[in-house]
């Protein structure tokens, strides 16, 4: 996928994060052009999620460079986020089980009418395109999210996405918690939005998603950046060894002791 | 994304999930089957009362007297259903009704002697301030609105007393006419009706169906889901049924349509287009829903909370006036109970106490229902101690029953 272009559509560099005394992240480089899918993976509290909320505008760095297109930005809050073209589906599924599929999708992005008011019949019309496009099999967008079965929200979640015309998408875990043919449908909508030309970064624990949709593999471990690889060539173990660190740190021996 | 419709995936929908036509006639349906249910009830109530009070309930005076008594309860009602579906809750409105009602006698008497009219937009204004300050110790402190209007409840009463001492009496005559008067007889009678309340009346009934009608053609324009014809037909006509028995009723009492009734009219027409119909509305029941989701869909929760509580002090200045005007005086000890009222009305309309589910027009049902229970329970003459305990009896029957349904409905 580097036919793209030369300027990344994402670029974080030296990106360093501390919470308290614990190193969240530390000067972690990541690039995600368009039209590819990289997978950011890592092993719990390797700071994958930390990294995403940044490019989310939920954290801010303490450190670090971040790019888009080429232009040094700031993302202080999710809005801003939205208005620079990210789109982002989190781990905790943000969605409020209360509305409708329609004020879902729009939520904190409301169509307007000519004057001013919200224009529910425009919102409910492109939320039925979406979600013909994505393929959900979704009844109806005026059924309360309550009234949905997991795969069902998880296709609303990344239908979200696609409000507004991102250029990238963060998928935080999008399959986890999903059924196999629920985690099937959400990877055709990760290759649906590739074929769009977005970029998208899909954070995941699973091995076998991520060597199914991904174009490259980003390995995180202990808030730094441990290998970058080629989703397709690269063995599996390969990858498992740089998040689990095997490659690096010695197999621990039983120590003796001393009688 | 035409790569991804020749894909084929199994069905991710569990076969209990109804397909999509009789899924979306069951949810037009079930959206609404809780609302339904409430005004089935109140009207069960109604009829009730009318039978075991022989006629009583529904003379025209005691009709028009109905909602004097009870004005103040829907003005609050409708604030606190907007706090209660964002997951809030304020138990100050009672003690802001009394300072606030102070307030206004103190600046319409002498030595400041304003003119009435400037006196109610103070009290609006001090009320809306109340409401900023409490919203500030919610919305940018992060203080539970329980702790922040349980302190506002006894500052505010404290502050009450200080203004009121006891009470204050002397109001202009003008100004207790919000509470006790009706709208000027500007048309002629027509038999013994009055003209004005049959004109109002016939107003909103073709307001409701000329709006409801448009809303549907540009559902239909946009090629979008419309009830079913006769479902549609059949809701407007109750609903012209129901306004014309009013309308009629009303004509015949001795004033013709109390000055409260067209306030709370007003207020319900314009709050639940805030709540139904725009952006700040919609932000409400998200957040009450997700708080979390809706800060991270960029929603600005602090804002949206402030807001809330403005207009909740806003609501309860008019709901001071309305108060002090009907006692024609100002008195330290006015709107005891007040907050649980609004409460009660909230939640006997539908309210979710998790927060994220209510409407206005189920918060006034729910007035409309204790106000009867008040009203005809007082005809047959029964002990108040034993009408408090009926109201109780009622409130958490109706909360009860709610939830019995939802559980059968298996929403969680």
């Amino acid at each position: 996928m580097t036919e793209a272009t030369r300027t990344p559509l994402l670029s974080m560099r030296g990106i360093s994060k501390r919470f308290g005394g614990v190193e969240a992240l530390v000067g972690v480089d990541l690039e995600v052009h368009r039209g590819e899918v990289v997978a950011l993976v890592g092993d719990n509290a390797a700071g994958k999620s930390t990294l995403a909320k940044m490019v989310a505008g939920v954290l801010t760095p303490d450190a670090g460079l971040i790019e888009i297109d080429g232009v040094p930005v700031t993302i202080p809050t999710p809005a801003a986020a939205h208005a620079l073209g990210v789109a982002t589906v989190f781990q905790e599924l943000a969605l409020c089980d209360n509305l409708d599929v329609t004020s879902n999708l729009f939520l904190g992005r409301e169509l307007r009418d000519g004057r001013g008011a919200r224009d529910d019949e425009r919102m409910e019309q492109v939320a039925r395109q979406i979600l013909r496009d994505l393929t959900s099999r979704i009844p109806t967008v005026r059924v309360p999210l309550s009234h949905l079965s997991a795969g069902q929200r998880q296709a609303v979640a990344i239908a979200r996405t696609l409000i507004g015309s991102p250029r990238l998408v963060v998928l935080d875990e999008p399959t986890a918690s999903l059924s196999v043919a629920q985690t099937a449908e959400v990877l055709v909508h990760i290759e649906g939005l590739r074929d769009l030309g977005l970029g998208v970064v899909l954070i995941s624990h699973n091995m076998t998603d991520v060597r199914s949709v991904a174009d490259r593999v980003e390995v995180l471990r202990h808030g730094r950046n441990n290998g970058s690889f080629d989703a397709r060539s690269t063995g599996y173990e390969h990858i498992i060894a740089a998040i689990t660190g095997a490659s690096r740190a010695a197999t621990p021996r039983p120590v003796p002791l001393r009688s | 994304m035409s790569t991804t419709t020749d894909v084929n995936v199994p069905s991710p929908t569990p076969p209990g999930t109804p397909r999509v036509p009789l899924g979306q006639r069951l949810q037009g349906l079930g959206g609404n089957a809780r609302q339904y249910g409430i005004f089935g009830a109140l009207v069960v109530i109604i009829l009730l009362f009318q039978v075991l009070t022989d006629g009583k309930l529904l003379l025209a005076n005691n009709v028009a007297a109905l909602f004097q008594q009870n004005a103040y309860v829907m003005i609050l009602a409708i604030g606190m259903v907007m706090v209660i579906v964002a997951g809030h809750i304020d138990l100050s409105v009672g003690s802001v009704v009394a300072f606030v009602g102070g307030v206004v006698a103190v600046t319409m008497r002498d030595p400041i002697g304003l003119p009435w009219i400037a006196a109610v937009l103070v009290g609006l204004a001090v009320g809306a301030m109340v409401g900023a300050w409490q919203g500030f110790w919610v919305a940018y402190v992060g203080i539970p609105a329980f702790i922040v209007t349980l302190a506002g409840m006894l500052v505010f009463r404290g502050l009450a007393l200080v203004i009121v001492g006891e009470t204050l009496a002397g109001l202009p005559p003008a100004f207790i006419r919000i509470s006790k008067g009706s709208l000027p007889p500007w048309l002629n009678y027509v038999g013994n009706m009055d003209g004005v309340t049959l004109v109002i009346g016939a107003l909103a009934v073709a307001a409701i169906v000329l709006t409801q009608v448009r809303a549907r053609r540009s559902l239909r324009r946009h090629d979008l889901h419309v009830e079913a014809l006769g479902l549609f037909v059949t809701k407007l006509a109750a609903i012209a049924v129901g306004i014309g028995i009013l309308t009629v009723i009303l004509s015949f009492s001795a004033g013709g349509t109390p000055i409260v009734l067209v306030i709370v009219g007003v207020l319900v027409v314009a709050y639940s287009f805030l709540m139904g119909r725009t952006v700040f509305g919609r932000h409400i029941y998200a957040i009450g829903g997700n708080r979390s989701a809706a800060a991270l869909s960029g929603v600005s929760t602090r804002r949206v909370d402030f807001w809330i509580f403005v207009n909740m002090g806003l609501l309860a200045g008019v709901a001071a006036i309305v108060t002090t005007a009907r006692a024609g005086a100002a008195i330290a000890a006015a709107g005891q109970n007040f907050e649980l009222d609004a409460i009660a009305a909230c939640f006997i309309g539908g309210a979710a106490v998790t927060g994220g589910i209510g409407r206005v027009s189920g918060a006034i049902v729910g007035a409309l229902i204790m106000g009867v229970l008040n009203m005809g329970l007082s005809i047959l003459s029964v002990d108040p101690a034993w009408q408090m305990a009926i109201k109780g009896f009622v409130l958490l029957l109706a909360v009860a029953f709610d939830l019995l349904n939802k559980r059968r409905a298996g929403t969680q």
